[in-house]
């Protein structure tokens, strides 16, 4: 633990910043509608020009959709790391707190009333998965203190809950059980400037874990352990789990549920740069917007002008990539 | 040792990927096998069923010959466009039950239900005793073996044109009994079409974009009865780049083709002042003219009597001067 932390985290953190560059770049210079890269460029340098179809397409359409896309994928990322290191967990995700059902309760209620779709919806989401955390951190509450083992079980029922509920609303709006189900698959398809604002309100709850890395470091060893060695166990507790559920939350409700990103980005990360959360945190963030960025690349260029759903691809990049990285970290 | 070990791990990524691909593959082609013949087709010894006792046969729309020994009196629908057909060929005292979503016309909404579109329950339509069932295709398709299997007789409605639907009026008139209705409302039907030609044949033919949901955005693609109205009220889809059914499609691509007509089905939820509202939907023809509409879902995406209806609608969208001048 020692050694970690007295090793420079930057080399690390400034290789997936140079990661993530490039995927940005790849992102935006390519898409189904063929901009040239000449016109791309002439695009960046004038800046939205009003009355400008192709303009249009990337100010308007393509850059907030690859912006929307990576921060969904960082703050799912950073999530992750969250949850799976408070719950001593490696299987859990971020939808594993409910927060994720109760943001896709809530858009169902709004599909199901007909509310028309921006952006009253992705504010149903909202509420609907701040409320599920109100509601599992309650369960989880006792006498002062959280409860861990208590939160993720209580997660995970409200999560069945909120599913059941959705899937009772799906069968009695048979009309809009489409628009259900595209919604709780996930997707990036469009999504605008509105939806970039939403998705950055979460930036400073990405930020904020890092503050918390030292102390997310201790808590690997347990909470007793913990408060052994000084940690202020549960202000600790209660300022990370808030972080993850209003990161999901916010993700969750402008993309519908993306699987993957938020399970299998972390565990690639700890095998690339070790459990250290100085490096670990930000080069997942990195990371998380890289690869949700490129899957959505894919998800809307491949089999054009058709898209396939973002959380296939997800899942498609994400699963050859982590086994062999396992195969190869158990090796050392 | 050590050094192989990747290399395996590697392998059996590689052995996953291929194995998955595989899957999705077959899938696909599973899926695009699935389309049988567009619409139902009468058959020669249907038009011959006006002798009472001979039996009453035609071909339903996944291509299947539906025989009944005599008319159907005890007729169950799976769908709320089978519904408004029964009623409207004047078979409604026939109906014995309908489904969750029958809204038209209006007596059909206190029918007896057999469950929802997507999840017909086979034991409760069992139940009702029927001679004739009628489904849908798609997310029915599997229903049909399970009916026939406790020996009901099943007709498939699953037009791909606006004559298909025309045919299976008139098919399900034979079946039912009441062919000289059927032929009126499929009459009716094909005096709309008519006019709407006439009025349209001269004109240009703008692009049109017709939304079904907007995220993601989806559209009604080639061999479906929309594309089929869209063509006929005198527009081209752009949807029928997009291949078959109802698929996504890219917000790129729908800027880079600029329709000059853009229309919701209203199942999508958007309103015109939303669509316009839109990340960069400014720029769009279709929004800069003026030429946003939402057009009512029942009578555009339910292939029965009322598509005429729907095919007027979609004139006045696609060519007002023409509508206006009638």
């Amino acid at each position: 633990m020692t050694r970690l932390a007295r090793t420079s985290v930057w080399p690390g953190i400034a290789l997936a910043a140079g990661v993530f560059a490039l995927c940005l770049l790849v992102s935006l210079a390519f898409g189904p509608a063929s901009l040239s890269l000449g016109e791309v460029w002439r695009f960046v340098t004038s800046g939205p020009v009003p009355g400008d179809l192709p303009n249009a397409i990337f100010w308007q359409i393509r850059l907030p959709r690859v912006l929307v896309a990576c921060l969904v994928g960082a703050e799912l990322a950073v999530a992750g790391v969250i949850l799976q290191d408070l719950f001593l967990n490696p299987l859990t995700d971020p939808y594993v707190t409910g927060v994720s059902s109760g943001a896709a309760l809530g858009a169902t209620i709004g599909i199901v009333l007909h509310v028309s779709n921006l952006p009253w919806m992705t504010v149903l989401a909202l509420i609907g998965g701040f409320l599920t955390l109100g509601v599992v951190w309650m369960a989880a509450r006792r006498r002062g203190r959280i409860d861990i083992f208590v939160l993720l079980l209580a997660g995970v029922t409200i999560s069945y809950l909120a599913s059941a509920v959705v899937t009772v609303l799906m069968i009695r709006a048979n009309q809009d059980m489409y628009a259900i189900v595209y919604w709780l698959m996930g997707s990036f398809s469009g999504r605008g400037w509105q939806d970039v604002v939403i998705a950055l309100v979460a930036v400073p709850f990405m930020i904020a874990p890092l503050f918390f890395a030292k102390e997310m470091d201790i808590l690997l060893q347990g909470e007793k352990r913990a408060l052994e060695l000084g940690v202020e166990v549960e202000r600790t507790k209660r300022v990370l789990l808030v972080t993850a559920g209003v990161l999901t939350a916010i993700a969750v409700s402008v993309s519908g549920i993306i699987g993957f990103v938020g399970l299998v980005v972390p565990h690639i990360v700890r095998l690339l740069v070790g459990p250290g959360h100085r490096s670990l945190l930000p080069v997942s963030l990195l990371l998380g917007a890289s690869m949700m960025g490129i899957a959505d690349l894919l998800s809307r260029t491949v089999i054009a002008p058709n898209e396939i759903p973002v959380g296939v691809v997800t899942t498609f990049v994400g699963a050859p990539l982590f086994v062999y990285l396992l195969r190869r970290g158990r090796k050392g | 040792m050590s050094t192989t070990r990747p290399r395996r791990g590697l392998a059996a990524v590689i052995l996953l990927s291929a194995l998955v691909l595989a899957v999705v593959g077959a899938a696909a082609l599973a899926g695009c096998g699935s389309d049988a013949s567009a619409g139902g087709e009468a058959s020669p010894a249907a038009s011959a069923a006006s002798d009472s006792s001979a039996p009453i046969t035609v071909t339903d729309g996944a291509g299947a010959t539906v025989t009944l020994q005599q008319p159907a009196a005890r007729i169950v629908s799976l769908a709320p466009a089978n519904t408004e057909i029964a009623y409207a060929i004047g078979a409604g005292d026939k109906m014995v039950a309908g489904t969750s979503y029958d809204d038209y016309p209006e007596e059909a909404s206190s029918l007896p239900k057999t469950g929802d579109f997507a999840n017909p329950n086979v034991e409760k339509i069992a139940s009702f005793n029927p001679d004739l069932v009628l489904a849908a295709g798609g997310i029915q398709d599997k229903l049909r073996s399970k009916l026939e299997q406790l020996g009901m007789t099943v007709y498939v409605v699953d037009p791909k044109t606006y004559d298909g639907v025309m045919t299976d009026i008139t098919n399900l008139g034979q079946l039912a009994g009441s062919m000289a209705q059927a032929q009126q409302v499929a009459d009716a039907m094909l005096k709309a079409k008519d006019e709407v030609q006439a009025q349209v044949a001269s004109l240009s033919r703008p692009a049109t974009f017709l939304e079904i949901y907007s995220k993601p955005l989806m559209t009604a693609g080639g061999r479906t009865f929309i594309d089929d109205m869209i063509t006929l009220a005198g527009g081209v889809n752009l949807g029928a780049t997009a291949g078959s059914g109802f698929p996504t499609f890219s917000t790129e691509v729908l800027f880079k083709n600029d329709p000059a007509v853009y229309i919701a089905d209203s199942g999508s939820m958007s309103q015109p002042g939303d669509i316009s509202k839109r990340s960069g939907f400014a720029e769009l023809t279709a929004v800069k003219d003026g030429h946003v509409y939402v057009i009512e879902d029942s009578i555009i995406a339910r292939p029965g009597p009322r598509l005429a209806e729907g095919l007027q609608e979609l004139v006045k969208m696609i060519h007002p001067e023409a509508a206006a001048a009638q």
